[in-house]
């Protein structure tokens, strides 16, 4: 199988990933924090030590570096733990729904108000004054994507960032498509908070979330219980993380989130991997170019990109491509990518779009294959 | 048996403490406090390997919230 869906989550996950996470559950899967045993402390140690380089590697506060379930659950914290009733927020034209649904459920419920603002691939001055704009003295809040899931657009985030502080808003990124393909630093961007899965671009396992904050952002609990922490206290304890971690946190899925921020090291970083996907995404674009009878969203393509693109073959649904695909053991994904807002926004809402997202392990005869096989599909062989 | 200890009530916090101290070339073990306030339930002791009083200081100054040093045991 050629595996060409790694914005919906990476695959193969590095070697060490895998080591990690059975060796947690092998020899000392204890319940971190709880228990004054060596498999216990260890297990903890192990907690803090994913922690402190995540924190390292946002520029964030290590007890303001929060596990999660996935970047869905960190984005309902940072909107629902933020957002207070009579409060205004803005978001991108480019959306994911775990950003759109958690503000339409408050808009229904009465509490809050927001805005979208429409983004312009190649003009960052008019994406930030579209945002601008909408500002009125209530809002709060700006939270966008980092990176479109559907188009791979990247959004000005220094920009974006300067206007919420001259307007004194808190600005949230979602990182869904770019924790560990661009370097992301909150202190340097300005970023007051971060949400991103562990098991994409970190290479982690599913499971795993993280929700980073900067000092000047308070997030309440969404769900309340045991934090190993003050147990005798009948509420919550206020201190970061515990407040916003209890329960057990995933041991194994913890472990594995560390080796994979290992393995982007290992492999140069943040920079290296979006260089080589960079190089796949350009080979992608140039044979993509000469295939008749398919329309390519290239045109979403910021300056800058994550390595993500959507086409559609002309008269077809997205679906039936992507079934032809895998009948050729190509893995896309196919449909409207959990986002209301970007296929409505860029009027694919018909067919919706096939997503190809390569990752640091595909290769150029990868690239190669998945084109050949798609000429093979819109347009019999021929060119 | 007597037991000397830097007190935190976030395991975080306590772990971070030890982290520090690591660069500081002092080594430290975090464990569950032997002896929690029957107020506030568990929380997490900092043993030190050298001078308490030097870590706390090392601690405080990397603005770790702690919730003190603790002295525990039977006198001996």
């Amino acid at each position: 199988m050629i595996y060409l869906d790694n914005a919906a989550t990476t695959f193969p996950k590095p070697a060490q990933v895998i080591s990690a996470c059975v060796g947690a559950m092998r020899f000392y899967g204890a319940n971190p924090g709880r228990g004054g045993h060596k498999m216990s402390v260890r297990a903890g140690e192990t907690v803090f030590g994913c922690r402190e380089k995540l924190a390292q590697m946002f520029s964030c506060k290590e007890e303001r570096t929060v596990f999660t379930l996935n970047c869905t659950h960190s984005l309902n914290l940072a909107v629902k733990g933020v957002l207070k009733k009579g409060d205004h927020a803005i978001i991108s034209s480019l959306e994911h729904n775990s950003v759109l649904r958690p503000l339409e459920n408050m808009r229904e419920k009465g509490l809050i108000s927001y805005d979208v603002a429409a983004v312009e691939p190649l003009d960052d001055e008019k994406t930030v004054k579209n945002f601008e704009r909408l500002i009125r003295p209530n809002t709060r809040l700006i939270l966008c994507t980092h990176a479109s899931n559907v188009f791979g657009t990247v959004l000005p985030v220094k920009k974006l960032s300067a206007l919420c502080k001259k307007h004194g808003l808190i600005f949230a990124l979602d990182c869904a498509q770019s924790a560990g393909i661009f370097p992301i630093d909150m202190e340097k961007d300005g970023i007051d908070i971060v949400c991103a899965p562990g098991h994409k671009g970190l290479f982690g396992p599913m499971g795993t979330g993280i929700l980073m904050f900067s000092k000047n952002i308070e997030i309440e609990s969404l769900v309340q219980g045991g934090t190993g922490s003050l147990s005798l206290q009948k509420s919550q304890p206020g201190i970061y993380p515990d407040s916003l971690e209890s329960g057990t946190v995933n041991l194994p899925g913890i472990a594995g989130l560390s080796a994979g921020l290992d393995f982007i090291k290992s492999r140069g970083g943040e920079r290296a991997i979006h260089e080589k996907e960079t190089y796949l995404m350009k080979i992608l674009k140039e044979d993509l170019s000469v295939i008749k009878n398919i329309t390519v969203f290239d045109n979403m393509h910021s300056k800058i990109y994550s390595p993500t693109l959507s086409f559609v073959v002309n008269g077809e649904h997205s679906e039936q491509t992507a079934q032809k695909l895998d009948d050729r053991n190509i893995a896309v994904r196919a449909g409207y990518h959990c986002s209301y807002l970007a296929h409505s926004f860029c009027k694919t809402t018909r067919s919706g779009t096939v997503r190809v997202s390569p990752s640091v392990f595909n290769t150029k005869s990868d690239v190669k294959f998945f084109v050949f096989s798609l000429n093979l599909i819109a347009n019999n062989g021929k060119m | 048996m007597n037991y000397i200890y830097i007190k935190f009530s976030s395991q975080t916090q306590g772990e971070k403490a030890r982290s520090v101290l690591k660069k500081h070339g002092v080594d430290s073990r975090l464990r569950r406090n032997p002896n929690p306030n029957h107020k506030e339930g568990c929380n997490f002791a900092l043993f030190v390997f050298g001078d308490i009083f030097r870590a706390f200081d090392i601690i405080s100054e990397n603005n770790i919230q702690t919730m003190g040093i603790e002295r525990f045991g039977d006198g001996r």
